[in-house]
């Protein structure tokens, strides 16, 4: 545990509690720690993230506080009374939990009486319970979908039906677990919107600190299953270096990229030189006219034309089911279009589309997709086998792209086992390893922790293939790619270079693309982030062991001192008084503190006779 | 292979119905009515393996896994094999409703025998947990070959040609059956073997809430 | 009575027997194909409402009659159908069939999907009973070239015959039963009528993970090949298949607790909400009797006076 002497910043203290948990501890069945001795007390309308890296007990703690599962140790409290019996049961109507998965949720057979299942449950007759229902498809903007089967929705439309389906129930809590993973960001507003206007009690897990910022007030942090810090969200942004020591730095996203092309600060293998679009030779994939209509005869793609040239890096921007993950599945050969597919100069038809994989790898944005061996040393090797790679050479490529990847001595571990971001970088070396001409990266960062993110993107800078990449993360393609592809409903509408598409502020409307507040709350924690000395001369309650005049004597002692100190704080002009962001208890150094004569009260000890 | 509508005497399908609605009531009885909608989703996850082809020289073969129900589920498979083919008869366009209860059986028997079979036979090894599956594997296609023959018998001497010959076409299915199920044991093992141990749904275990 | 044999050369076997099991075979495949890609809607129909709420289709008797009526009519009607003993009996019920699934305007192609599902088994006995059944006094054979083990049996295609028309009279009747009401209409009906609702719950929750289990099995098949697996007849394609089935099994079992808690996290308390009210009216059971009627004049029609 870290210290707690801090001064808080004010929150609603007083009032009936809502939650209360008290040393809650839990453990997997497989005997590993959850949470150990975890206490928190949540108030009627507080608005809680609960932040920490992958792994490190949140999701086991909404399970708890929605009393999916009985603590191992410690209670909760819901309403003053223990969460069990008749009080869970009014909890589980009162509380709406929105899992990650939305396909969990979704589990009757139409949207609208999956939204009616929770008023039902509460009573409601059913009338009532299909008007509360439509009121809520409604609000997520999902009415005129209300009798579709969920399994025919894209994955943002099951994500807010999932939420529709809680909102019917008029929960007074709402506990979300990474709300708007994968979402694109016109939906992610919707989310936010939608969660603002929300009144009751909201408890909210995700790594998207921006996310969190803008729509929470107070922050707990825990770390292997311990409450690291319980404080206000501004608390939590502002202390760099406690978020480095949590995993949760998200800083390096706010380092201003080289925008310009032309700056020379990128590896010139990255760049080829501009080849003019009538200039086939030169490319290494290109499409003509390229359609595609799903078997159930919906139009996912038409009239692509692109040109992607060799050692371009290139990103795909667009919303959910904008048609990027159906032009992937053609580019990869697994799905076959009409129009012209020219890779290398040679047209892929046929046979030659069975052969796609050996030149194109895909990593595919769910890893457990992409994982299905018992060891990670089968699972890098299975590419291998199937290229035909003798023994002692695919011993020497499993171990060269897993040191690539950073998991060195990993080559026995079960893929299930590992954690979110190992199993994401297995994922890449899985497909590294078979050395592709082209690599396509789908929404690599859906799920990773701000630590996962930063290795990932380490990585990535490093590689020299071509490389395709599809991503809601504008800061990821800013980082890693250099044109960028804006699709829209199964067309490209714009094909244009970093920089344009960093000023094109159409393609906000266009897309859902905005980033408004994003830019926003950057710019907000950049200056609640903003560091400098200054002397500045206070006095605060001190302990430490100390000399005690010219006896040889050393004990704790309590005393008032002045010295300068370092500071977080704004500076919003010259003239007005300056905030500073909570301050908190650090080591210093006393010089000469011994020297100094001084009195206090003693307390009559032995030793000290 | 399912027995489609039209070819069983009525009074076998009839008899099928009753005797598999008896077996469905025993298996439900294994666990907490709560727990049914757990056998439900997991009965999906079996139907779509169902849907697996594998390559048979010129030819392929659809898996039929009663063999992995069973060992994989315990008694509650004969509930989720009943499910799948009720479905597969409702929605997918195969099997026939007045053999449903006759086909269920033909597959929840062999389900449940190899359950048996295979808690008794698994051991604490890699090694023999892949041979419990290989033999529930083998023997719930085989089984599941004998019973259908025995049903298709049961329409008199003329369909005994066909229950032989629909008997010898199972051979090379046990054997791959056999191979799949060792394998997926195999890998389960390594992977999670919890669920090896317990089973999806365990009868007497207290749910919170 | 004895046996009529006729005796014909084994090169007749060719144009006889595999020309027509090659063309039907053929048929079938093609067949299958141009139902599939017709079933496939040409435009996103309206959700907003609830299907077959104002389709021109939606007009006919069925779809207004009681559930719980058509349920038990059609299948008793199964039964019936599958007692009879004769061809002729057998095609009038297919008959019957296929007058019921025209008056409410089925999709030709859907139904043809249901059929094409029986073509292998039904294919299967078409093929091996003439050959197989045994010799009976009045039987008419035809001998191949004097190969005595390669006689055809004209009963046994008879028999075969009159297996596949029960099977198609009934498979014909599905469409009827289950497309003019919502599957959960059909299966509150069938609550109603004394199965435990759980059952008809269970069904639901199949049906729904089913799409999202197939989802994930097309996701991980695509994962495998684009790392170059192929199927091919070897143990390296059985021991990679196996990984992908335990997977699937790992996921789902993984699945089956967090979808379990996200219903009790929604006070799921092992029941469900009843989708309607249903209402029985006289006009419902009139078509009840009408229909068994014709059922019993089959019945009638195949016992007594064929």
């Amino acid at each position: 545990m870290h210290e707690t002497h801090e001064i808080r910043e004010s929150r609603p203290a007083a009032g009936p509690l809502l939650f209360e948990a008290c040393g809650l501890s839990y453990q997997y069945p497989d005997g590993t720690t959850a949470l150990s001795g975890v206490s928190a007390e949540i108030r009627p309308g507080e608005r809680v993230a609960l932040a920490g890296q992958n792994g490190s007990g949140k999701t086991t703690l909404i399970k708890l506080l929605s009393g999916l599962l009985a603590p191992a140790g410690g209670q909760v409290r819901y309403r003053d009374n223990p969460l069990a019996g008749e009080n869970l049961d009014r909890a589980r109507l009162e509380i709406g939990v929105l899992f990650q998965d939305p396909d969990d949720q979704l589990f009757m057979h139409t949207i609208i009486e999956d939204a009616a299942f929770g008023p039902r449950q509460q009573g409601l007759p059913q009338q009532e319970a299909q008007l509360a229902a439509g009121r809520a498809l409604d609000r997520m903007g999902l009415l005129h979908l209300a009798y579709k089967a969920p399994h025919n929705l894209s994955f943002g439309q099951k994500k807010r039906a999932a939420l529709a389906g809680l909102l019917a129930m008029d929960p007074e809590v709402l506990l979300l677990d990474e709300p708007t993973a994968n979402l694109d960001p016109g939906q992610e507003q919707v989310f936010l919107d939608l969660l603002k206007d929300f009144s009751g009690t909201l408890i909210c897990i995700s790594h998207d600190l921006i996310f969190l910022y803008e729509l929470c007030q107070r922050a707990i942090v825990l770390d292997h299953g311990m409450v690291q810090h319980d404080y206000t969200m501004r608390e939590l942004v502002s202390q760099r270096q406690t978020l480095r020591e949590h995993g949760l730095d998200f800083s390096f996203r706010m380092v201003v990229a080289p925008e310009s092309p032309d700056a020379g600060t990128e590896d010139t293998s990255c760049r080829p030189r501009p080849v003019s679009a009538n200039d086939p030779g030169r490319g290494l994939v290109q499409l003509q006219n390229y359609c595609y209509r799903y078997p159930d005869g919906t139009t996912a793609l038409q009239g692509i034309d692109l040109l992607i040239r060799k050692g371009e890096h290139i990103s795909v921007v667009g919303e959910n089911g904008a048609g990027k993950s159906t032009l992937l599945s053609c580019l990869t050969g697994l799905c076959q279009g009409r129009g012209e597919y020219l890779y290398d100069g040679k047209t892929v038809t046929g046979r030659a589309r069975k052969r796609m994989w050996r030149k194109i790898g895909m990593v595919f944005q769910d890893c457990a997709d992409q994982l299905f061996c018992a060891s990670v040393r089968e699972e890098v090797s299975f590419g291998l086998r199937q290229l035909g790679c003798s023994r002692p050479e695919t011993a020497a490529r499993v171990k060269e792209a897993l040191s690539l990847v950073r998991l060195e001595g990993f080559e026995d571990r079960v893929p299930l086992h590992l954690s979110g971001g190992e199993r994401r970088r297995l994922a890449l070396a899985c497909i590294l390893v078979m050395e592709p001409e082209l690599l396509i990266l789908d929404e690599p960062t859906a799920g990773l922790d701000p630590q996962g993110e930063q290795l990932l993107l380490d990585i990535l800078q490093k590689l020299h293939t071509t490389l395709l990449l599809v991503s809601h993360d504008i800061f990821f393609i800013q980082q890693l790619t250099r044109r960028t592809l804006v699709m829209h409903q199964g067309r490209i509408m714009e094909d244009l270079p970093m920089q344009a598409f960093m000023e094109d502020q159409r393609l906000g409307d266009l897309n859902g693309l905005s980033c408004m507040y994003r830019l926003r709350c950057t710019r907000d924690i950049q200056a609640l982030q903003h560091e400098h000395e200054h002397t500045h001369e206070h006095q605060h309650l001190h302990a430490h062991p100390h000399r005690h005049g010219d006896m040889v004597h050393e004990h704790l002692h309590e005393h008032t001192h002045t010295h300068a100190h370092r500071f977080v704080h704004t500076h919003p002009g010259r003239d007005q008084s300056h905030d500073h962001a909570p301050r908190r208890y650090h080591e210093h150094d006393h010089a000469g503190h011994d020297a100094q004569p001084h009195e206090h009260m003693h307390k009559q000890t032995d030793e000290t006779a | 292979m399912h027995i489609s509508d039209g070819v069983l005497p009525v009074s076998v399908s009839l008899g099928g119905y009753a005797v598999s609605v008896a077996l469905a009531a025993w298996s439900a009885r294994r666990t907490t009515s709560v727990q049914l909608p757990k056998v439900a989703v997991v009965t999906s996850a079996f139907f779509v393996a169902s849907l697996v082809h594998i390559p048979l020289g010129p030819t392929s073969a659809h898996l039929l896994l009663p063999g992995l129900a069973g060992a994989l589920l315990g008694p509650v498979a004969f509930i989720a094999i009943g499910l799948g083919l009720l479905l597969q008869c409702l929605l997918f366009q195969f099997g026939g409703l007045t053999a449903l209860g006759a086909n269920a059986l033909m597959m929840g028997l062999p389900a449940i025998a190899c359950g048996w079979l295979f808690q008794a036979l698994k051991g604490n090894t890699h090694l023999r947990h892949a041979v419990a599956g290989a033999a529930a594997g083998a023997t719930g296609t085989a089984m599941a070959a004998v019973f259908l023959a025995g049903f298709l018998a049961a329409g008199g001497e003329d369909f005994f040609g066909v229950a032989k010959i629909a008997m010898a076409a199972h051979v090379p299915v046990i054997v791959i059956e056999g191979a799949i199920s060792a394998f997926t044991i195999g890998f389960l093992f390594r992977v999670k073997p919890e669920l090896l141990e317990t089973g999806l749904v365990t009868p007497k275990k207290e749910i919170h809430g | 009575m004895a046996e009529t044999i006729h005796h014909i050369p084994l090169w007749y076997l060719p144009l006889l027997v595999i020309l027509p099991i090659a063309a039907l075979w053929a048929g079938v495949t093609g067949l299958r194909k141009t139902a599939r890609k017709k079933t496939a809607a040409d435009r996103d129909p309206d959700w907003s409402v609830p299907p077959l709420a104002d389709q021109s289709q939606s007009g006919s008797f069925l779809h207004k009659w009681d559930v719980r009526c058509k349920i038990v009519t059609i299948v008793v009607f199964s039964f019936v159908v599958a007692s009879l003993g004769h061809l002729a009996a057998a095609l009038a019920a297919v008959a019957l069939s296929l007058s019921v699934a025209v008056m409410i305007k089925v999709p030709a192609a859907r139904l043809m999907l249901r059929l094409l599902a029986l073509a292998g088994f039904l294919g299967m006995l078409l093929v091996v009973m003439p050959f197989t059944v045994p010799v009976h006094p009045g039987d008419t054979l035809v001998v191949f070239g004097g190969v005595e083990w390669l006689t055809l049996n004209f009963r046994g295609l008879l028999l075969a015959s009159t297996i596949a028309a029960r099977a198609v009279a009934i498979a014909m009747l599905m469409e009827p039963l289950l497309s003019t009401a919502p599957l959960p209409v059909t299966l509150h009906g069938l609550c109603r009528l004394g199965v435990p609702e759980m059952a008809a719950q269970m069904v639901l929750l199949s049906n729904r993970y089913v799409h999202v289990f197939s989802h994930e099995a097309r996701r991980m098949s695509a994962g495998m090949q684009v790392r170059g697996f192929r199927k091919r007849t070897d143990t390296a394609t059985l021991r990679t298949v196996a990984n992908f089935l335990g997977m699937l099994f790992v996921r789902s079992f993984e699945r089956t607790e967090r979808v379990f808690d996200a219903m009790r996290a929604r006070g799921y308390q092992d029941r469900f909400p009843e989708p309607v009210n249903l209402r029985l009216c006289a006009s419902d059971l009139l078509i009840c009797l009408a229909w068994l009627a014709a059922a019993a004049a089959l019945v009638v029609w195949d016992r007594i006076i064929l």
